[in-house]
């Protein structure tokens, strides 16, 4: 019987050993590894000298830094990249992922470090008064303008909420509405800031064109922005990148992480916390 | 083509990935099919079955999906019985290199246990029974009689087999590995040329599988030269 189990203890002891020289058994380090793309440019991706970079990039460094951790970047496919961070293949995603209550049933969010906003687009030079000084919506400057924007997007909600009058031409996809906007069919369009600059106001096309509002950042309509995730139960490090974030939010960090990629800024102009 | 200085070596290292997976996968997978197809022709009805519910499983579930299973469901499924051992491990990796060569691997050894038992059927009874009638061992059987005849039936389906093992090589990716298709999209990322930058993984797939096709080509006409006649 003793032989027995002395047996059974010894083959455990074997395969535990082998098991632990075949698979890198990572024990508790100070080491972040964060998940991300590499191929989403300009947030996260690697440029032809084999160098990671962007917007992702710089906030994981930064938020690293502040927190004293070593860092690591995995490359990670979009479409497995909540299930690598449950499989424990890394500690944080930091992929350009905007914080919705879906996939907060799964995992946690940092607070955001890039917001989700709207703006217009038009002519340069062409003076519309569509908001007042204090960045509120001018109904009546809205008036014989043709918007055009695409078809059952959160741009479509907004103005359905704020300005059920307008004139609104609605687009399958971001190219046509570029094109009715240089024709002169519509007169301003509504879409994310980031993609107008980098598909249009940035090339050739877009030259004699700028945005005509301001960043319109209303949270009920186009979300609380992108946040970094985490596996749920690390609330200790979740505070310790919060505080980071604000940190970095306060200090400009961000701004000048931003502005190294677009002209205007893409990052919360003041800390907000994600409530329970 | 100028937007493709500076990704060459990416494409060179992301092959090497290709191949090593390829290598690696392919061993496996003849190894698998040998075994299954010794199980489904022994007499065991235990192993006919194990062996039968291998290849319905394998032959029956989209490639991505075992690779993703086996990646991401092993690694929870290990941390959990290492740490019944030992609690202060906080989890345990399976390298993507190897996730992804054994999950491609099961798949085609799926295939090739088919291959192979429709291959070991075809070998001519007679000459089991004559060579169980000279005394010759089971084992020596195998080697000597039953495999030189059973690989140039088997030939054929085989090289489809390495073809769409070679194939398969473009999803793994989705487990983080650095292979072409992926040094593709992070060039495409950052050039925004993507017809250019897949164009060049479809060139390097086509330059490898060539290679395959021809070698299956030569290793089929070695197999038969005993069918060609005398010159």
């Amino acid at each position: 019987m003793k032989a027995k189990q002395m047996l059974v203890k010894a083959v455990g002891a074997l395969v535990l050993a082998a098991v632990s020289t075949a698979f890198t058994v990572t024990a508790y380090a100070e080491t972040l590894r964060v998940g991300t793309e590499c191929t989403y440019a300009p947030f996260n991706y690697r440029t032809a000298e084999g160098e990671l970079t962007g917007y992702d990039v710089d906030v994981a460094k930064g938020v690293a830094k502040l927190i004293g951790a070593e860092v690591e970047f995995v490359c990670q496919k979009w479409d497995g990249m909540i299930p690598a961070l449950i499989a424990n293949k890394f500690d944080l995603i930091v992929a350009s992922m905007s914080i919705t209550d879906k996939r907060r049933e799964k995992i946690d969010f940092s607070g955001p470090y890039r917001i989700s906003v709207g703006r217009l687009v038009g002519k340069k030079g062409h003076n519309l008064k569509l908001f007042n000084a204090d960045g509120s919506v001018n109904a009546a400057g809205f008036k014989g303008v043709k918007v055009g924007l695409e078809r059952a997007t959160t741009y479509e909600n907004w103005f359905k909420a704020k300005l059920p009058d307008a004139d609104i031409l609605r687009y399958d996809n971001n190219e046509a509405m570029y094109l009715d906007l240089q024709n002169g069919r519509t007169d301003v369009i509504m879409t994310n800031p980031m993609k107008a600059y980098l598909k249009f106001l940035s090339k050739e096309d877009g030259k004699g064109y700028e945005f005509v509002s301001p960043a319109i950042e209303e949270k009920e309509y186009f979300g609380i922005g992108v946040g970094i995730g985490l596996r749920k139960g690390n609330e200790a490090v979740l505070k310790r990148i919060n505080v980071a974030l604000e940190t970095m939010t306060k200090d400009g960090s961000l701004e000048k992480y931003s502005l190294k990629y677009f002209p205007f800024a893409i990052h919360p102009e003041k800390w907000v916390a994600l409530s329970e | 083509m100028s937007e493709l200085s500076g990704w060459w070596d990416d494409y060179f290292w992301g092959a090497m990935v290709v191949l090593r997976v390829f290598v690696v996968a392919l061993v496996m997978s003849v190894v698998f099919g040998l075994i299954g197809s010794a199980m489904k022709l022994s007499k065991s009805r235990i192993a006919q079955r194990l062996a039968s519910a291998y290849t319905v499983v394998f032959r029956g579930t989209p490639e991505l999906l075992v690779l993703l299973i086996i990646y991401f469901g092993a690694a929870v499924t290990l941390t959990s019985i290492v740490q019944i051992a030992d609690p202060n491990v906080k989890f345990v990796d399976i390298p993507p290199f190897w996730a992804g060569a054994f999950a491609i691997a099961l798949i085609v050894g799926s295939y090739m246990t088919e291959t192979f038992r429709g291959a070991f059927l075809g070998v001519d009874p007679g000459q089991l029974e004559a060579a169980r009638a000279l005394g010759i061992s089971n084992f020596k059987t195998f080697i000597y009689v039953r495999i030189p005849q059973m690989w140039r039936l088997a030939l054929p389906s085989f090289g489809n087999h390495m073809l769409s093992l070679m194939k398969d090589t473009a999803l793994i990716s989705v487990v983080g590995l650095e292979e072409i298709v992926f040094v593709a999209e992070m060039a495409t990322s950052v050039t925004v040329k993507p017809f250019t930058m897949y164009i060049i993984v479809a060139l390097i797939y086509l330059a490898i599988t060539t290679v395959i096709t021809l070698s299956v080509m030569a290793l089929e006409k070695y197999a038969n030269r005993h069918l060609q006649g005398s010159r």
